[in-house]
């Protein structure tokens, strides 16, 4: 399925560059495996970096360098350069995680433990990533989650299910990309639990009294 | 080696044999190239030597010119010397084990070691150990996909194009690149220590962006 939501171009140059937080970085690889559009845009990106790099002042490499690279060179076995052969990618599987998703939360969707959190909402968080917070949120059908907005960047991609907010709609492998300044109230589709994976690198504000009663159990 | 391809060569037939000769005259070791930037296509050559015939008069070559380069890219995103200097080695030591996995018509030579460095210094400096996988998995999916890409191929266009588009940015536009690129400084951060808001940031990466990118297109 073609993704219809894409990444935001600063989202891109931020992840060509290496400078998204660990947490949107991950939602972002995600996107990508799945968007042949968005690998296009990454590509110009990289070609960007690659172009800062050639303008970079340059000295005379050192004379020490220079030699140490050759007694590296020494000591690579004989014979031509490895070309590694390319895997065939597995046929789409709707219940096979993307590949950026796996280190954090295993390989099947169907076998995710979620936890409770708030009445039709359920979560898992990742431990350890460092920059940002990355979850994966699974919510009851026709749902209305309390308004929002975030502090920093959110990043949500959708793996199954829908959801409405006033941005439109969102489907499997889109992705939402929000700033500090957006406020919305996404709404699931009927029929299946909307589940996504959001990353964030700073908490999430929630407007409204229920949004405060909500704010202690998503743990932000 | 270059002599057993040169005899091959002169049984072609000396008509042949003069035109065809000429690329290895540029093998001799030859010092560097200080006024001119030699381009895509010479790059292509060296890498294409070091590739099939394993020649390191090409690989110092290349060496000669990005090790520098490399070196002050990875200083400026706070890498300290040390480990700079080590990651630049194997940065060009990954050039000459994976030489037959680079592609001309997918990447210039600068875009490649760009994102070389790029992965070392995510996975070593900022030690994200799933990262490195993840790309290479997405460039995989783009090697399947070349031939139908809507990207351009990396040799069409004039990368000179896109160093004047860079050179030309607005002040503003042209800091926030290289806060994003060469200091790997996330949007938020930015957003912080210029004290602007953090949708201005992203709309103006997202600008400059599509500028240079139009510089890529425009060299069709």
């Amino acid at each position: 399925m073609k993704p219809n939501r894409h990444l935001d171009d600063a989202t891109l140059v931020g992840y060509s560059a290496g400078a998204l937080p660990a947490a949107l970085a991950v939602v972002a690889a995600a996107h990508l495996e799945r968007c042949a559009e968005c690998r296009a845009h990454l590509r110009d990106a990289d070609r960007i970096g690659g172009a800062l790099l050639q303008q970079q002042r340059a000295d005379a490499p050192a004379e020490d360098a220079r030699l140490a690279i050759l007694a590296r060179l020494d000591a690579e076995p004989e014979g031509g350069p490895a070309v590694l052969p390319i895997e065939a990618v597995d046929a789409h599987d709707p219940d096979r995680l993307p590949r950026a998703l796996q280190p954090w939360f295993g390989q099947s969707l169907r076998a995710l433990r979620w936890k409770r959190v708030a009445p039709g909402v359920q979560r898992i968080r990742a431990s350890g990533i460092g920059g940002g917070d990355l979850m994966l949120l699974r919510i009851a059908p026709g749902n209305k989650l309390p308004l929002h907005s975030h502090g920093g960047s959110e990043l949500t991609m959708i793996l199954d299910g829908a959801y409405d907010d006033l941005l439109g709609h969102f489907g499997p492998g889109d992705v939402a990309d929000l700033d500090g300044e957006t406020l919305h109230q996404p709404v699931t589709s009927p029929g299946v639990p909307c589940i996504c994976v959001a990353a964030t690198d700073a908490p999430l504000k929630f407007s409204g009294w229920l949004a405060r009663t909500l704010q202690p159990l998503f743990g932000f | 080696m270059g002599s057993v391809a040169g005899g091959k060569l002169r049984m072609m037939g000396p008509d042949h044999s003069a035109a065809e000769v000429t690329p290895f005259r540029a093998m001799r070791p030859v010092p560097a190239v200080n006024n001119v930037t030699p381009d895509a296509r010479y790059w292509s050559t060296q890498m294409a030597a070091v590739s099939t015939q394993r020649d390191r008069a090409s690989f110092m070559r290349i060496f000669d010119h990005f090790a520098p380069r490399l070196q002050r890219y990875l200083r400026n995103l706070g890498v300290p010397e040390s480990i700079a200097d080590e990651l630049v080695q194997e940065a060009l030591l990954t050039l000459w084990r994976k030489a037959a996995m680079f592609d001309p018509a997918r990447a210039s030579l600068a875009t490649w070691l760009y994102r070389v460095a790029r992965n070392l210094y995510i996975d070593h400096v900022r030690r994200e150990p799933h990262w490195s996988p993840i790309q290479e998995g997405l460039d995989q999916l783009d090697q399947l996909e070349s031939g139908r890409l809507d990207s351009q191929p990396e040799s069409s266009f004039d990368q000179d194009l896109l160093k004047q588009a860079i050179d030309q940015l607005p002040p503003v536009q042209a800091k926030l690149v290289r806060m994003c690129y060469l200091e790997s400084k996330s949007h938020s951060e930015i957003a912080r220590e210029l004290d602007m808001p953090l949708g201005s940031v992203k709309s103006s990466l997202r600008r400059s962006f599509a500028k240079l990118q139009g510089s890529m297109r425009g060299a069709r």
